[in-house]
């Protein structure tokens, strides 16, 4: 409306440098404005309020919407069925909760159930989801149809929409692709890499090492002329962070150099022992005359750190790490029992078990590992993720009592759910740690707490006087969320 | 009483208390629980020696609880209600016991005792007296008023943002002085407006000469109609005896809660419900102001209907109104839509034609649609008329998502160019958006 827009000016400027006139208001005004603009009895400043408000009250009553033929392609029909009412209600709950695993467990339940929320939840699980970008996925799935129509319109949640992998690697935000990078190296590490092939030379530097670090999941001999080429990168992070996914893969030019190496310098040698009666078999460790310079390069110090080490001892400590436990087997003609029993045995092996175990832990030898954890006498904490879930279990519950916190710093990075034995071990151990095993443990941890072990949290109760109280409020806090886990588990199986 | 979890949730003081209120939503937490016509009641074993008693009036929706908490209602209170919603198998149905007897005598008794407290002879002389010191010192407030105002146009409002609230804060102290508190109020909205913004010249000036509009109209009160002189004296901060006004007949009928709005300032809250009779397709606004640590008046819920007689505070445009009586309703009513936006203009048309300084009020509008225009989100009738959403309205993804892009039956609150969608309509239901 022109006449409001006059007002504004004027009222901007003041009416000591601007007024308005009868002229400029509308016809329909005319038979008022005079009435106002010839009042002797008021001010200037009274008249232009006056014939404001009349303006206001004008502009009020003659408003009426603008038409306009805008429109929004609506929402496509559902193809899945909305999830139970019971569901519905333990998600609710869950959010309130703000726990991160719960959301995963429930949304995983509500994926394998091929349902999907309600649509007013469906914002929420969508910011979520960019809050947690490993949820993404299950969060697409779930809020089937109108959570990709609401990723079409908030460019933040478009990770919900229909694109196919390949499609999202090619368009998609930076996290996008590593996060779908990431799934496809699980499941097709060949095609993750003819993925970071293809795009190689349009990535920067950061990204390179980002994208190689994705693929350091899953590596094998097939990754090794790919990431030999890239020796003549220019970034020095690209090329370390390549050298390190090499020194994983077995076969790959700088493990043959360092098998080579060992080779010539870890002989058996058999020694007399008892006066000349017996023999025994030794570990002798010595390094060959005029080693290359530029095989220090590679990351392998030259002079030794540690005092119980002597260089050439050090040296091929370092290079043992990087070499497959595999490798002993087939130089000295033994299998792995022979083997550990010989490093144990002998003054020069004992030195090197450690590296032994690093090579275990890095080429992820589960035969070794299990050989290894049955005969060591020493326990080698890093071994126990090598172990399946049963080995796990019997080692973690042996050795316990031991080493509690170690045994529940690995118990923490399982997937499966902690058989009762070892969680009753746990929550003992934490009640009488409350200040370590705290509520924030509880809630990170509560996918792996199993549901049975409602009825065993008071059998947890520690004896000292002091704990219990606290252990009482943590006791329930453990209740709330494993209910939690029970109404999720019952509202998708009825 | 049938209340949806979402309901009993919006009861809740804040979001810890549905927290624990859930958490409370456990038949094992409860040592007894029981139901009557009347009341619902249980025992919570909290940290104490003995269990806290909890007990609920479901016929206004009242709580009491013997537990500490400053909050109300408490976590035990939502927690029993909750689980009661949850399954009413969980409750026993029997008499209440002595200990909620005696708190619904009591409620009741609070009641009579008003009632007879309305009926004491007042000094009328003394009111007279008060009455006219307190007209001196509101014309006075005026007065300043009023050359403060002109001060700001004679000048120009173009410096205006550069004030700061220190400005506006000066203005409105003397207004409190004064005994003016809604024209304080008034004047506190000008520093609240965002001087970053487009359009803060029209904003700004809208309430300046709301303000003129009030202090002429109380100067000239004497040629205005009685009922406007009432919205003018209550715009300008004169109270009304609600006493007095529950004496008045009020309208019985069945209200839907549409939505509930809450504010807080220096720790007042205010809660502003907005309501719609299903029979008499009036629309109601009830206030409430909650002093922190203080107890409310009542518990309503966007969503529940109530069956209520309402009165009306004095008004050429009704809206305000208190609850005269109110009775526990199971009753799920109809409403009526208005067709389009057209017709939302011309009800607001004859409004500001009768009271150019109103304020905001609901509407129920039939088959609205957002959608998205100049980078803006909109709502569209079915002839393609367009009202742009509040600009800082927070649940337009959770209103996007209920809708999917189709149109859907809608209670808004606003006016002139500015909703705010309260809650839709969808397979029958009352869904509240917040």
């Amino acid at each position: 409306m022109e006449i409001w827009n006059t007002i504004i000016n004027t009222a901007l400027m003041g009416t000591d440098k601007k007024q308005i006139s009868a002229s400029e208001l509308p016809a329909a005004l005319g038979e008022y404005a005079p009435l106002i603009l010839e009042n002797p009895a008021k001010d200037k400043e009274d008249k232009f309020l006056q014939l404001s408000a009349l303006l206001l009250n004008y502009r009020l009553c003659g408003s009426k919407p603008p038409r306009k033929e805008t429109s929004l392609a609506p929402a496509e029909a559902e193809q899945k069925s909305y999830c139970n009412e019971g569901g519905l209600e333990v998600l609710k709950d869950i959010l309130i909760e703000d726990n991160f695993h719960l959301l995963n467990f429930w949304l995983k339940h509500c994926t394998e159930k091929q349902v999907i929320v309600m649509p007013e939840l469906v914002p929420v699980l969508l910011a979520k989801a960019t809050e947690h970008k490993k949820l993404q996925y299950l969060v697409a799935d779930c809020c089937g149809k109108r959570g990709e129509w609401l990723g079409k319109l908030n460019t933040a949640w478009n990770f919900s929409s229909t694109q196919t992998g390949e499609e999202l690697w090619q368009t998609g935000s930076f996290e996008q692709r590593k996060e779908i990078l990431r799934q496809t190296r699980s499941i097709d590490p060949a095609k993750a890499r003819e993925w970071v092939q293809q795009t190689w030379s349009q990535e920067d530097a950061a990204s390179k090492t980002a994208l190689l670090e994705i693929l350091a999941d899953n590596s094998s001999s097939t990754d090794i002329p790919f990431l030999e080429s890239l020796d003549t990168e220019k970034g020095k992070k690209v090329k370390d962070m390549a050298n390190q996914l090499l020194k994983q893969i077995p076969g790959s030019a700088i493990i043959r150099l360092y098998e080579k190496l060992l080779s010539e310098s870890v002989q058996l040698k058999k020694e007399k022992a008892l006066l000349g009666m017996m023999s025994k078999t030794t570990l002798h460790c010595k390094l060959p005359e005029n080693i290359d310079d530029a095989f220090y390069k590679t990351g392998i110090d030259k002079l030794s750190n540690k005092k119980e080490l002597s260089d050439d001892e050090y040296v091929i400590s370092q290079v043992l790490e990087f070499v497959p436990p595999v490798f002993w087997e087939n130089r000295f003609q033994l299998n792995p029992e022979q083997i550990i029993d010989l490093f144990q045995k002998d003054a020069n092996g004992k030195k090197l078990i450690p590296a032994l175990v690093r090579a275990i832990t890095r080429f992820k030898d589960a035969r070794w590992a299990i050989r290894f954890m049955e005969q060591s006498q020493v326990f080698y904490i890093d071994i126990i993720p090598l172990l399946n879930d049963q080995q796990q279990e019997q080692f973690s519950n042996k050795l316990f009592d031991r080493y509690p916190d170690d045994i529940i710093q690995y118990a923490t990075r399982r997937k499966s759910e902690w058989s009762i034995e070892l969680a009753i071990k746990i929550l003992r151990h934490a009640a009488k740690n409350p200040y370590q095993y705290n509520r924030a443990f509880f809630s990170q941890h509560i996918h792996l707490l199993p549901v049975h072990m409602v009825g065993e949290l008071e059998r947890c109760t520690p004896p000292e006087e002091h704990f219990r109280s606290g252990w009482s409020n943590m006791s329930d806090y453990i209740m709330k969320l494993t209910s939690l886990k029970i109404q999720t588990i019952k509202a998708f199986t009825t | 009483m049938n209340l949806t979890e979402d309901q009993i949730l919006t009861l809740a003081p804040d979001e810890s208390s549905k927290k624990s209120g859930k958490d409370l939503a456990n038949p094992s937490k409860w040592v007894s629980r029981g139901a009557s016509e009347n009341a619902l009641w249980g025992e919570c074993q909290g940290s104490g020696s003995k269990p806290y008693q909890t007990q609920i009036d479901t016929a206004n929706i009242a709580f009491k609880c013997s537990c500490p908490s400053r909050k109300f209602p408490c976590k035990h209170g939502l927690g029993l209600l909750l689980l009661y919603a949850r399954d009413k198998k969980n409750f026993t149905v029997s008499a209440e016991p002595a200990w909620v007897t005696d708190w619904l005598a009591k409620r009741t008794e609070k009641q009579e005792k008003q009632a007879e407290k309305k009926s004491k002879p007042v000094d009328e002389a003394a009111q007279a007296k008060r009455q006219q010191s307190r007209q001196a010192k509101v014309s006075e407030g005026i007065d300043e008023l009023s050359s403060w105002l002109k001060d700001i146009i004679r000048n120009g409002i173009i410096s205006i943002p550069e004030k700061g609230a220190v400005f506006f804060e000066n203005m409105s102290r003397r207004l409190i002085d004064a005994q003016s508190p809604g024209l304080a109020g008034m004047v506190n909205s000008l520093a609240e407006i965002n001087y970053y913004t487009e359009g803060w010249p029209t904003r700004f000036m809208d309430q300046v000469l709301k303000i003129y509009m009030v202090i002429e109209g109380y100067r000239n009160s004497a040629d205005l109609e009685e009922s406007l002189q009432q919205d003018i004296k209550t715009r300008i901060g004169f109270t009304q005896n609600q006493d007095e006004l529950k004496e008045q007949p009020g309208i019985m009928d069945t209200w839907l809660i549409l939505g509930k709005q809450v504010t807080e300032t220096d720790n007042v809250t205010t809660e502003k419900f907005w309501l719609y009779g299903t029979s008499t397709d009036q629309y109601a606004l009830l206030l409430q102001f909650i002093i922190r640590g203080q107890g409310v008046q009542f518990n309503l819920t966007p969503g529940m209907f109530v069956q209520a007689e309402l009165v009306f505070f004095p008004s050429a445009i009704p809206l305000r109104a208190l609850i005269k009586r109110q009775v526990a309703t199971d009753e799920v009513s109809h409403f009526k839509t208005l067709d389009n936006w057209q017709s939302v203009a011309e009800i607001e048309t004859r409004l500001n034609s009768v009271v150019p300084f109103r304020t905001e009020r609901a509407f129920i509008v039939r088959q609205l649609t957002p959608v998205q225009y100049n980078q803006q989100w909109w709502l569209k009738d079915m002839e393609n008329n367009i009202v742009p959403l509040k600009t800082d309205y927070r649940h337009t993804w959770k209103l996007l998502a209920l809708s999917g892009g189709q149109p859907i039956d809608m209670a808004v609150v606003g006016m002139e160019d500015q909703f705010e969608p309260l809650g839709i309509w969808q397979d029958n239901a009352y869904k509240i958006i917040q």
